[in-house]
């Protein structure tokens, strides 16, 4: 039988990957990839960085393809590999200002029908707050894993994320009265 | 996570990746960048073989095994083992092509061409192996 590669499960791709399927894992690129970047777009990487190291990632997941057994979804595996990518660039940049401020002037994070904007809303956290929060909530990330990732102490993590997480809150409840439950965008 | 950090909206919103509209481009660069590697890697592990075959052979040929009389007695008894293990090597290999309908009486062509197709035969299966493997890799 000869199934389309688009009929295929993800751990029945990964698995023909890991014999040395490229365009099975083509097809997985082609699924996962906007999640990968956008994960990395999240945690505060610039566009064309979060693009090349999302690349990295997909080249090393096909590398270790053998390693993902599909406790996980792929996409969830890939992330973390794309993740620990970034967190390396950043120690070795030593860009990573714990204390940076969040910029003043940022998009609004809600539109007139109510369609929530992540990825804009993000923008109004500190780097420090925003790596942890799309750290832990994007990536799958633990907070000892955090705190370890980023040489932070755990509850220096941990406030990072209950800060980041009440301005998330804050600027995605938009204008008083509209849209909390409204469309996600 | 804690449980107050837990909001069911972040988490959606966290999930849910936007459609880039150059995902296209980004997963076929990606293969093409995998083709490429997939092609060095082949490359490497060929010449790697390629290599380490040149090097048996020279290696091979220096080391100037003597099987005359002057040697010790040590070397002597050694260098009857050998000259053993070759003869029957040698009518392995004789009965072996002889299965395929190849007859050669190998004992009467002398050391050199033997060690030299033994050689050539030795590289084949090294590349031969070395392509297998990186198609695998």
């Amino acid at each position: 039988m000869n199934r389309s590669l688009a009929d295929l499960h993800d751990v029945e791709l990964a698995a023909r990957a890991a014999a040395g399927g490229r365009r099975e894992f083509g097809e997985l690129a082609r699924r996962h990839g906007s999640a990968v970047r956008a994960l990395l777009r999240r945690m505060g990487a610039q566009p064309s960085l979060a693009d090349d190291l999302a690349q990295d990632a997909f080249i090393q997941a096909f590398q270790r393809c053998a390693e993902f057994r599909g406790e996980g979804t792929f996409a969830a595996w890939v992330k973390r590999i794309a993740a620990r990518l970034y967190l390396k660039r950043v120690a070795k940049e030593a860009r990573f200002v714990e204390e940076a401020a969040a910029p003043d002037e940022i998009g609004p994070t809600v539109d007139h029908i109510g369609r929530v904007d992540l990825d804009e809303a993000l923008k109004g956290l500190s780097e420090a707050e925003r790596l942890c929060v799309s750290l832990c909530h994007g990536g799958g990330f633990s907070h000892p894993e955090i705190a370890a990732a980023l040489n932070l102490p755990l509850g220096t993590v941990k406030s990072h994320v209950k800060r980041g997480l009440d301005k998330l809150r804050a600027r995605l409840q938009g204008p008083v009265g509209e849209g909390r439950s409204a469309n996600v965008g | 996570m804690s449980a107050d950090e837990f909001d069911p909206q972040i988490e959606r919103l966290f999930a849910q990746s936007p459609s880039f509209p150059d995902a296209a481009v980004f997963a076929h660069s990606l293969e093409a960048r995998l083709e490429r590697t997939g092609r060095l890697r082949t490359l490497a592990v060929t010449v790697a073989g390629v290599v380490g075959g040149v090097v048996a052979v020279s290696q091979g040929l220096g080391s100037n095994l003597s099987l005359t009389a002057d040697a010790g007695e040590a070397a002597r008894v050694s260098n009857i083992g050998l000259a053993n293990a070759a003869t029957r090597t040698q009518q392995a290999v004789e009965a072996g092509l002889a299965d395929f309908g190849v007859n050669l009486d190998l004992a009467s062509a002398g050391g050199m061409p033997i060690f030299w197709l033994g050689a050539a035969l030795l590289i084949a299966v090294a590349l031969t192996g070395a392509m297998r493997l990186s198609q695998e890799l």
